[in-house]
């Protein structure tokens, strides 16, 4: 079935993720939005590779198809859409936050924490060997719905949001070795067209308001 | 006995032979990615040998604190050094202190510098003390919390456990994940504490920039030279406790010549290899803003801290 012995391949999928959520915290206190974008695509290429790596371990073929679709989609598109959109706005670095980088990144690591502590019960009943996984995904998926709710502009919110994406892919991977493929198709058509329209939708915001900055949009007047 | 005389004697004159040749290598590989020929990498030798025979100018208000400082900073730097594993696992002085009497030497010696620069009473010295003080203050949790990761893998603070265990692969966590979390951390410290471009800027003199060098503008003749010195053995025992903590492959478990010649090489080439990837790091990035230095310390401390979570979570 494989190469590996199953103690050390469920070391390198641990690795792969613990290597996800390093990325997570380098996007949390990176200030430049393309710096940021260059950090979710580096992010998708270690989802790409933990799920390939799941494939090859277990011989189940569709996470194959999966990991070849993020390249495609996470890896190349998502990020040039976004590339795109920075280029034409005139900001390239946000300075103030709801929530400043040294409180933030303490914020998340307790969000780590709270994630490790939901998932204790849950991790020693499963059998799989992605098992332990899954905390790190819930970890992700919470720091990606932070960073959501910490920046201002729209760009990085949508990253926030493709965070939380990738971290629901590595759960998915991880609690039962990926969805069926026609829901993971389905997943990855959402997320291309939700970042193209989120795309259209800061270039509006972009012409209305002369700023990205999502928090104008509660402004009723002028 | 005699044999364990000889080690320490031998680890000693390696860490004083090897640190000015790191700090030369680092502006040898600076200089060649901006195209300069740039100076021999052993400049620094002939630097310190210059500064040890020039007269020393102490100002007239300073107290012993400035003169001794030189002393204090280069013996404590000295000592730490002694207590990591260089090119034998077991370093005979181990018993005189852990991992975590190592990070106090180092910050012993931060202390009374901090001191020195505010003892000559210029503005530049207490600008340069206090922002060292901040960068000490933030480091030092970071580099206990991964130091203590690495230790939980082990089961020991003992250094010379921890790189025989790691070396030999027996009776330790093989789990990369806090091992990756820790370095990462551990790598941030250095940088920081030794003064290297996004923290600081070794080749500075610009008032807004500078931090060591900010406390060390008093100084002069041989007490700069021991403060300069110093400076080098701080970044080798960094560059040794990554490498050796890290990757401690080729050095030698047992006392045999053959094993230790090997062991003395393999330190050489790995040493020699971080001092190339510092120099690049430092080509590749701008310094960071004083303030912004927080945001990467900040990210030091929770990598360092999720090495210790991973220890315990990934385990199952």
């Amino acid at each position: 079935m494989s190469l590996l012995s199953p103690q050390i391949g469920s070391q390198m999928v641990d690795l792969g993720s613990a290597l996800l959520l390093l990325t997570c915290f380098a996007i949390v206190a990176q200030r430049r939005l393309s710096a940021c974008v260059d950090l979710f695509a580096l992010q998708s290429v270690f989802l790409a590779l933990t799920a390939a790596l799941v494939a090859f371990l277990t011989g189940i073929y569709h996470i194959y198809a999966a990991a070849a679709l993020t390249v495609v989609i996470k890896v190349v598109v998502i990020p040039r859409i976004l590339k795109q959109v920075i280029e034409r706005l005139n900001v390239t670095r946000e300075l103030v936050m709801n929530v400043n980088v040294p409180a933030g990144l303490l914020i998340c690591g307790a969000l780590v924490m709270l994630a490790f502590f939901i998932t204790q019960p849950i991790i020693p009943l499963g059998f799989l060997l992605t098992r332990d996984s899954l905390a790190i995904a819930l970890a992700i998926v919470l720091i990606g719905f932070f960073t959501m709710i910490a920046r201002k502009k729209a760009v990085t919110q949508v990253i926030g949001f493709l965070v939380m994406e990738n971290g629901l892919f590595l759960a998915a991977t991880a609690a039962a070795y990926g969805m069926p493929l026609i829901v993971e198709l389905g997943v990855f058509f959402d997320v291309l067209v939700g970042a193209l329209i989120i795309g259209i939708y800061t270039h509006r915001l972009q012409d209305a308001f002369d700023s990205v900055d999502t928090t104008k949009l509660t402004i009723l007047k002028e | 006995m005699l044999q364990a005389v000889i080690l320490v004697v031998a680890q000693t004159l390696v860490m004083l032979a090897v640190s000015p040749f790191i700090v030369g290598l680092i502006r040898k590989v600076k200089a060649w990615l901006q195209c300069r020929r740039g100076a021999s990498v052993f400049q620094p030798y002939a630097d310190l040998a210059k500064m040890f025979r020039k007269q020393p100018v102490v100002s007239t208000t300073t107290s012993w604190i400035f003169t001794a400082t030189p002393y204090i900073l280069f013996a404590s730097t000295l000592a730490a050094g002694l207590l990591v594993p260089v090119f034998a696992s077991r370093t005979p002085l181990n018993f005189a202190g852990n991992i975590i009497a190592l990070v106090y030497l180092l910050a012993l010696g931060t202390f009374f510098l901090i001191l020195a620069g505010l003892d000559a009473g210029s503005a530049f010295g207490g600008m340069g003390s206090s922002r060292e003080a901040i960068v000490a203050s933030l480091t030092e949790p970071a580099m206990i919390l991964s130091i203590f990761a690495i230790a939980l893998t082990a089961g020991s603070t003992n250094l010379s456990t921890i790189v025989h265990k790691t070396a030999l692969l027996e009776g330790i966590v093989t789990d990369p994940s806090p091992h990756l979390m820790a370095l990462a951390a551990l790598f941030i410290v250095t940088i920081a504490e030794t003064g290297r471009v996004p923290v600081d800027n070794p080749a500075t003199h610009l008032e807004l920039t500078m931090i060591h060098e900010a406390m060390i503008l008093e100084y002069s003749g041989r007490y700069l030279a021991l403060v300069e010195w110093a400076a080098g053995l701080k970044l080798l025992v960094f560059f040794t406790l990554i490498t050796n903590v890290f990757a401690p492959w080729g050095i030698a478990t047992t006392l045999e010549p053959g094993a230790l010649s090997l062991g003395l090489v393999a330190y050489l080439v790995k040493v020699s290899a971080l001092a190339v990837v510092i120099g690049f790091i430092e080509s590749m990035f701008a310094k960071l803003r004083l303030f912004r230095v927080t945001d990467l310390l900040g990210v030091a401390f929770i990598l360092a801290l999720l090495g210790l979570v991973f220890f315990y979570v990934l385990r199952g």
